[in-house]
């Protein structure tokens, strides 16, 4: 794991309450705090058509997701899927593609929008999104710390679907994008054998590793070399 | 021997220009780079890999998936030819890794290279104005550094790449520039993933899946990129037996793979 993931999980960490599991309330808040924007929010997202909202860390944020939502209009709507963040430093330069949206926006005091995918590859469970009164861009090392929260995202909305950010020692930063080419094709793998979504055989393999004490790209490449295989009807933290 | 050199690099120029206008499918075209870089700069493996904007340096192609090749390609997180060459915005030419104190330099890197079998070993910048945004690295089994035309040549089909990747005269801000970026690192592991899917499908390793993948890509004039989000839908319906149109290349010819094997018990 890079010194930049170290230094934001070390932020989020620092942020929680120590015996409670992380959350994504958390991390938004933290967003807030370390990367000079107004608001924060997250949205899961199941397929195209099902949004949740999970956390909003204002009011701001909250109706530009749930504008987001009805209209489907907006930088974290239905369209978004292009494996790329949409940072939007100036909302005039969007008010023709997404007229609804920019009214919405500007009455709700944004001037600048940033939307993250929570994504890897074909995975896509969300969207970390950022808002700030003040148009301009993020600056370089916020953008860098901002992709590394949304990957912290990613593994957190994962790991609450499967439980394991309950468990004490928990930290979500093995696996995080760097990882290597096997974790994503032992992925594809185990999506095979137990005949599940990739998102599932995501989270299949990592509950194995932590369950085992070991790193993710151990377990990945035992996979990618057929020395592990996941069967079906395992339960969740054996490979068998 | 320049002349030629330069005959191939116009030609290559060519096909790549006709690949970025209409249907332009991004990882067939950066594959058909490294695969062009091999052939004209007369090097054994060539990968590119670009900045993942947080910190560390990613593959996105490579002229082989052999996966010992890629993992030494990956390993240069903290050191390596291409860390040295990101940081500095600087070519690295190495002639030979096992001479003077190459070892001590990059103690990791270093002695995974040559056990690989590679003497040589170079890296060049990718560049857009002032920022790098990646690098290409090559290697090569014979102990020889780069002569200033095939460096030359290199540096245009670092550009070409660059352009590619970027559409140059369209960007304008730090925004694209990062997503365009983003963009290219998603498709990668788009296509790792559909690996990984069609290797357990057609019992294959994993560099196995990619050739299938592409030649089937190539066959139906697919984008890549596409082909490989059909597969992990199920919607593609790839047989290892499809016909190809191309032979592989010698430097792709899959490394031997153990057959599937029971397991014991969960890893531990």
């Amino acid at each position: 794991m890079g010194e930049r993931s170290v230094k934001v999980w070390a932020w989020i960490a620092a942020a929680h309450d120590g015996d409670a599991p992380v959350t994504i309330a958390t991390l938004c808040r933290t967003a807030v705090l370390r990367l000079g924007v107004d608001g924060a929010s997250v949205t899961a997202v199941s397929g195209l058509v099902a949004r949740e909202p999970v956390f909003a860390s204002d009011e701001v944020s909250a109706r530009l997701e749930e504008f987001q939502f009805t209209t489907g209009e907006g930088p974290g709507a239905d369209d978004f899927w292009f494996g790329s963040p949409m940072l939007i430093p100036e909302l005039d330069s969007v008010t023709v593609r997404w007229p609804g949206f920019v009214s919405a926006a500007v009455e709700a005091s944004a001037r600048a929008v940033f939307s993250f995918p929570l994504q890897a590859g074909a995975i896509q469970v969300g969207v970390l999104s950022l808002y700030r009164a003040r148009p301009g861009p993020l600056g370089a090392e916020e953008l860098a710390d901002a992709l590394v929260f949304a990957d912290i995202a990613l593994q957190l909305l994962l790991d609450v679907s499967s439980g394991l950010v309950e468990s004490p020692d928990y930290q979500p930063l093995d696996g995080v994008p760097g990882a290597q080419a096997e974790v994503h094709q032992a992925t594809g793998m185990i999506s095979v054998q137990l005949d599940v979504s990739l998102e599932e055989a995501f989270v299949r393999l990592r509950a194995h590793a932590f369950a085992n004490g070991a790193a993710l790209g151990d377990v990945a490449g035992d996979v990618v070399r057929r020395r592990l295989r996941f069967g079906p009807g395992s339960a969740p933290g054996s490979g068998r | 021997m320049a002349a030629s050199v330069d005959e191939r690099l116009a030609q290559t120029f060519v096909e790549l220009a006709d690949t970025l206008v209409a249907g332009f499918d991004l990882m067939e075209f950066l594959h058909t780079l490294t695969e062009r870089c091999v052939e004209l700069l007369d090097v054994d493996a060539a990968g590119l890999l670009l900045a993942d904007g947080r910190g560390a340096l990613r593959l996105v192609a490579a002229s082989t998936e052999q996966a010992r090749v890629a993992e030494l390609f990956q390993i240069q997180n903290d050191e390596g030819p291409c860390v040295d060459c990101f940081r500095s915005g600087q070519a690295v030419i190495i002639g030979d890794i096992s001479a003077g104190d190459v070892a001590t330099r990059w103690p990791r890197f270093g002695p995974a290279a040559l056990e690989m079998g590679f003497a040589g070993v170079h890296a060049i910048p990718m560049r857009l104005r002032d920022q790098v945004i990646g690098t290409l690295n090559l290697f090569r089994r014979a102990p020889r550094g780069l002569d200033q035309h095939v460096a030359r040549a290199a540096r245009a089909l670092v550009d070409v790449a660059t352009i590619g990747i970027l559409q140059e005269r369209a960007i304008r801000q730090q925004e694209l520039v990062a997503t365009q970026l983003q963009a290219a690192l998603h498709s990668r592991v788009m296509i790792e993933q559909a690996k990984g899917v069609l290797a357990e499908r057609h019992q294959v390793t994993p560099d196995e899946a990619f050739l299938i993948l592409r030649r089937y890509a190539r066959n139906h004039n697919r984008p890549l990129t596409a082909l490989a989000g059909d597969v992990i839908q199920g919607t593609a319906d790839i047989s290892p037996g499809s016909q190809a149109t191309t032979r592989p290349a010698p430097h792709d010819e899959p490394e031997n793979s153990p057959g599937p094997e029971a397991t014991s018990g969960p890893h531990s």
